[in-house]
């Protein structure tokens, strides 16, 4: 039993783990960033007590006027300036100032009920940004100390405190939420709590880390905080993180009359709420049953995060420091002092550079288009084509998807529904936004005579047939004579330029790139390239529907490979250098796993298809990349091709697949020795730094090129695009945390070494001069 | 006093109503693939089959889902949860949810009677586009406990407020028997007959030999497994999961249809397995319009929908002769004779009932008792059923409805013929009859 549900809690926190690669990179990704919209940083980084002492807090800009019922109920109603409340430094003084002069000195207040007057939101957390700027985080030590002592203040009338919540409460809002004894929720689709610290390289400091296990269990807390996970209302009643879930109707009466009851003894809550189960009990709080506990559960890090991120392990420090002692003061000085080590790391900044990144990509200067998109019309539903319909029908867009036979038609709808189904088992699709999703899929075939009237209503096409340039061009003119005249079409093409697919074009203004990345569904980046021709209207209306699809979007120049394939390009090359050099092919996948990627690159190979793989090498060899795709021998994959060794799907690739297994037969070992044509004895550093050295500086290249607008989209793309190392922040942010200088130097001896391809582009080596950096106040951006 | 105006002023209206008639077409109409029960839609619920259908005919006729004024479904064998299986289905189809929609029954003549409300409706003024359709699934029956074991349970809650007393109190009067679970059965509530044998004996009446069922059921077979063969039923069946192909149509022998042993009278009875109707999963939608309205929307409809008739006859001695009642009312009030017929769309529930109401439509001895000595006239079986029945295709009871007006339609078009006849009979004794007439395009 006890086995049983350990592996349970396992399964939950290790639920975003995963063999396949592909999903492993957008998996990394999601750990470690937040991809939600509200910034929701666990605890404020400003004073409670710095306010400003010239001028009084105007409490009036955060709170209605504090009411207080007959039957001594106050009722605190959270209202700040924005659309969300947040947690700020105005916010907080006023806080403060509210409740020293309008709850505290009253004797007739019996109880507090904490309420927001937004429609829909409680607190959604508090502004990143005060952390960011601060240049010594050890300054982050009295403020945080000043809010606590701000929430002790608070309990030290003792009088029961009831939190109402509607809409999110995430971060600090929930931290506020767990100071109060009593909370309800409402059972909104748009309520959720969680604390998503952990995604930016930090952990709840306002005693998160202390008063939520005691609540819900150490086992749904580690989940909460090392996941970061949204709880919806009903597993939060479940677990107990609140105590009664109501429609937001009814949420403020609710809230009074517990306060009320509270107040006059009628209710009486224990923390725990409910006794522990007899298993969670042996699990939880037996000395055996607990060091098994924090074994498995630092296995499931390590899984997950092969331990390079540091802010899981401190938020699991912090809490066995709360198992330990009892007393409280000094458990919450031990969070805060391993909250204000954990926002002084390259990690944290980095993570948070990549949050600001995706929240700044949320935005583009192309425009407002014209006419909004609502039906889009998907050609081809392969597994690329099947996927851009799942995401669009599940954003609410209605979707003709079309495939010219009804069999292939039927596997893509099997693809959607099996992916919807999924979520429905796991209760994380409803029943009926299953049908909504499956009644906005229009499947049409060549065999449905009304295809073209459902066409004629299509603002959006995204073609994902083929890779064929004729047939590419019989499309273009075949859908522009049955869709209206404001219809944008969008070719997912990975390989064709977009300009020579927009020669067949009547309206080549109109005609744009969208290219996905697979499988669909889990790839959060979508590169959105506009040939020379194509209007900005155009690129606003693709990335507009990019952005709704729940991707992040980053516009690119039309060059060969666009941006994420053209730099894996000379990483592929490379790979097959390294080879030649005797490297191993275990040696290779460890190396870039160490580094940070989600999979290293000879898994990838397999995941992804050996064949494919070998296509987008030898499609960029033959571009213009030049000597950058030199100094490697790509034919390792292409004779794989030949003896139908295509990787994971054929069950055979560079690794051997049985089931879950894989292994390298004695085969591939032996094909990989004949291939290697020497033995450098390379170590795991060498292989490092000649792969992500051709990677970093493509992207460099590409930056110079002009072929992405800045390093936010250069690191972002390869973080979305690749799963490159979201701790080191994307290849930008990695170069200025490794010095640039250093870098170019580094380049430059591997050059001498090993020939051209290594020598590092203009753009780096006028950067490594200058000493600017490409992020920060001495960046170069913008040049 | 209050009467008499009331009276005057309902006539007033009618004489109204009637000058401004509206006309009725059908715009189009297809099917998911009927197919035998516990086969391809095992898992699924009748709710999903039919929303699947709903979907289908937007689908195929790319018509916007907000431009729809109501639903209607017909459904027999109801699953508890989805009673009005028509606003569960059509929510699940992606019709906005301000449209309303509600479920008729009348056995196997069920979403006939949905696609009559349906005109009905529109000839009332009170909607311009229903969509109308019916479902049937064998694979998820209600089987439920026992009358006296329900009983039992519905007592349980109050009974275990007395404690152990109470829980032995419920137990109780029970018998082993008691347990057993009970499955809805094909047999008529009034009379308790099985309708089998109420076909049989009605055959026996008007003297349908063996033979001749046997020879009719080859048939329906014969002519549905050609006009599959021959893709007739593309884009009027829709494919589920990229196929078509329905399941329960299979091409046999006289010599074997012939060598099977009665099913339901024993040991010499007529009706057997083959050429009774099998158990069926499907579901189907027609989208029914008013003329204006199908032309301002830029339809092309397939057929008028000029009279229909639902009759009733005594259940124990003509349970299923409701057609032969049906076609009569309607040829009389539109005043046409068998000969104007160009397609007669026929439900074979059971080779000997369609054969019993054929005998019965052109026999003078039964219209000397019935129909004042005019007979119904014959049917000329070339015209009849050309592209398979119920027989072959299978029967939902809820959907078949809606699969004659479809198929005699596309028919009307496709064989350029001018009216349609079609009918069905219904347990208890209830049956059906309409008249489409070609839409000309």
């Amino acid at each position: 039993m006890l086995r049983r549900s350990l592996r349970q809690t396992v399964n939950r926190l290790a639920r975003t783990n995963s063999a396949a690669a592909s999903r492993a990179v957008q998996r990394s990704v999601q750990r470690s960033v937040s991809t939600k919209k509200t910034l929701n940083v666990g605890s404020t980084g400003r004073s409670f007590s710095a306010a400003p002492a010239a001028s009084k807090p105007d409490v009036s800009k955060f709170f209605k006027p504090v009411e207080v019922t007959d039957s001594g109920v106050a009722i605190v109603r959270l209202d700040g300036p924005k659309a969300m409340n947040t947690i700020s430094f105005e916010f907080s003084a006023a806080a403060k100032e509210m409740w020293s002069t309008e709850i505290a000195p009253r004797s007739d207040v019996k109880s507090v009920v904490f309420i927001s007057a937004k429609k829909d939101n409680f607190i959604a957390g508090a502004d990143i940004q005060d952390i960011k700027n601060m240049e010594d985080k050890t300054q982050l030590l009295p403020i945080i100390e000043d809010g606590i002592e701000f929430f002790k203040d608070m309990k030290s009338k003792k009088i029961p405190m009831v939190c109402a919540i509607n809409g999110p409460a995430l971060g600090g809002g929930l931290e506020w939420a767990l100071w109060c004894d009593y909370r309800v929720c409402s059972d909104s689709s748009k309520t959720k709590m969680g604390l998503p610290e952990v995604k930016l390289g930090l952990l709840p400091g306002f005693g998160g880390t202390q008063n939520l296990f005691p609540l819900v269990g150490v086992q749904g807390a580690m989940d909460m905080m090392l996941t970061g996970k949204d709880i919806r209302p009903a597993k939060a009643k479940k677990m107990g993180l609140v105590d009664l879930v109501v429609s937001e109707h009814q949420l403020e009466h609710a809230a009074i009359r517990a306060a009320e009851d509270l107040a006059s003894g009628k209710i009486k809550v224990k923390i725990p709420r409910k006794p522990k189960s007899w298993m969670a009990w042996g699990i939880e709080d037996t000395p055996p049953g607990q060091s098994k506990m924090w074994e498995t559960i630092n296995k499931m890090v390590m899984k997950n995060t092969n331990g390079v991120y540091p802010a899981p392990f401190a938020i699991i420090e912090c809490v066995k420091e709360g198992l330990k002692s009892n007393d409280m003061d000094a458990r919450y000085k031990f969070e805060r002092e391993k909250f204000a080590e954990l926002a002084a790391t390259n990690e944290s900044a980095s993570l948070i550079g990549i949050f600001d990144g995706m929240t700044s990509l949320k935005k583009h200067s192309f425009g407002e288009p014209k006419h909004e998109t609502k039906n889009i019309a998907v050609l081809g539903a392969g597994l690329m084509g099947a996927g851009i319909a799942q995401i669009s029908a599940e954003k609410g867009y209605r979707v003709l998807l079309k495939d010219k036979e009804d069999e292939g038609l039927a596997k893509g709808e099997a693809y959607i529904n099996g992916n919807w189904e999924k979520k429905k088992k796991r209760k994380t699709m409803t029943m009926h936004k299953y049908n909504q999703n499956t009644a906005n899929i229009v499947p049409l075939s060549d065999n449905t005579e009304s295809w073209k009237q459902h066409f004629s209503q299509a603002d959006l096409v995204i073609e994902a047939v083929f890779e064929d340039i004729d047939l590419k061009h019989r499309v273009v003119k075949e859908i522009e004579e049955v869709t209206p005249d404001h219809c944008v079409f969008a070719t997912n093409t990975s390989a064709i330029p977009i300009a020579d697919i927009a020669k067949a074009s009547k309206r080549p203004e109109q005609l744009v790139g969208m290219h996905y990345f697979s499988p669909v569904p889990q790839m959060p980046l979508l590169e959105i390239i506009p040939h020379a021709g194509t209007s900005d209207l155009t690129t606003a209306a693709a990335y507009n529907v990019g952005t709704k699809q729940g991707k992040t979007c980053i516009a690119v120049k039309d060059v060969p490979g666009f941006y994420v394939n053209r730099c894996l390009g000379p990483f592929l090359v490379e790979v097959s250098a390294l080879a030649k050099d005797g490297a191993g092919l275990e040696l290779l996948d460890k190396a870039m796993l160490d580094f940070g990627m989600p999979v290293g690159p000879v898994t990838l190979a397999d995941e992804v298809g050996i064949d494919v793989s070998n296509k987008v090498a030898s499609f960029l060899s033959n571009a213009d990349l030049g000597v950058r795709m030199t100094g490697g021998d790509i034919s390792l994959m292409g004779e794989m091709v030949e003896k139908g060794w295509l990787g994971r799907k054929t069950g055979q690739g560079f690794y051997t697949y049985d089931g879950k297994k894989k292994t390298i037969s004695a085969e591939v070992k032996q094909y990989a020795k004949d291939f290697a044509d020497r033995d450098l004895g390379l170590t795991e550093e060498d292989v490092q730094n000649r792969i992500v050295s051709r990677f970093v500086n493509e992207a460099v290249m590409c930056l110079q090129d002009e072929i992405i607008a800045d390093p936010v989209n250069g690191d972002i793309g390869l973080i979305f695009g690749t799963g490159f190392a979201p701790f080191r922040g994307g290849p930008f942010r990695y170069l200025d945390t490794y010095g640039i200088d250093k870098y170019v130097a580094m380049m430059n001896g591997f050059a001498e070494k090993m020939g051209p391809q290594f020598e590092p582009c203009q753009l780096m080596k006028d950067m490594a001069a200058s000493g600017k950096k490409f992020h920060g106040p001495n960046s170069a951006a913008g040049m | 006093m209050l009467r008499n105006t009331v009276s005057r002023g309902a006539r007033g209206f009618a004489t109204a109503a009637k000058s401004s008639q509206k006309n009725i077409v059908m715009v189009d109409g297809i099917r998911l693939p009927f197919a035998m029960q516990s086969t391809i839609y095992n898992d699924l619920l009748a709710v999903d089959l039919q929303r699947l259908a709903l979907k289908s005919l937007l689908t195929k006729t790319a018509l916007d889902p907000a431009m729809v004024d109501y639903v209607l479904c017909g459904t027999v064998i109801q699953e508890t949860k989805t009673s009005n299986i028509a606003r569960e289905a059509s929510m699940g189809a992606g019709i906005p949810l301000s449209v309303p929609s509600h479920t008729v029954t009348q056995a196997c003549i069920s979403s006939s009677v949905a696609i009559c409300t349906a005109a009905e409706k529109i000839m009332a003024g009170q909607a311009d586009v229903v969509i109308a359709g019916g479902v049937e699934t064998f694979s998820d029956v209600p089987i439920r406990f026992s009358r006296k074991v329900r009983q039992k349970l519905i007592g349980a809650p109050k009974a275990m407020k007395k404690g152990p007393a109470g829980i032995a109190g419920l137990l109780k009067g029970l018998k082993p028997g008691d347990l057993a679970p009970e499955a809805p059965a094909i047999a008529n509530f009034t009379t308790g007959e099985v309708m089998g044998v109420s076909s049989d004996r009605l055959s026996a009446k008007f003297g349908v030999s063996r033979e001749e069922m046997d020879h009719f059921t080859v048939r329906s077979h014969s002519n549905a497994a050609k006009a599959h063969e021959a893709n007739w039923y593309d884009g009027e069946v829709m494919p589920f999961n990229g196929s078509n192909s329905e399941n329960g149509i299979k091409p046999s022998t006289y010599e074997k249809v012939s060598s099977l042993n009665p099913a339901f009278v024993k040991p010499y009875g007529t009706h057997t397995a083959a050429n009774s109707s099998f158990l069926t999963d499907g579901a189907s939608a027609s989208l029914i319009m008013s003329e204006e309205k199908a032309l301002e929307l830029g339809f092309k409809p397939k057929s008028y929908i000029r009279d229909w008739a639902f009759v009733a006859c005594d259940p124990f001695e003509e349970l299923l002769l409701g057609p032969t009642y049906g076609a009569k009312k309607c040829l009389d009030s539109m005043n046409l004779t068998m000969d104007d017929i160009g397609v007669f769309e026929i439900h074979e529930a059971f080779a000997g009932q369609v054969l019993s109401n054929l005998t019965a439509m052109n026999s003078q001895t039964f219209a000397d008792q019935r129909f004042n000595g005019k007979k119904v006239g014959e049917i000329d079986q070339s015209k009849m059923n050309t592209k398979g029945g119920s027989l072959s295709l299978g029967h939902p009871f809820g959907a078949t409805g809606s699969r004659l007006v479809s198929t005699a339609s596309n028919r009307l078009q496709r064989e350029e013929q001018r009216f349609a006849l079609l009918a069905a009979c219904a347990d208890g004794g209830l049956g059906h009859a309409a008249i489409l007439e070609r839409y000309d395009n």
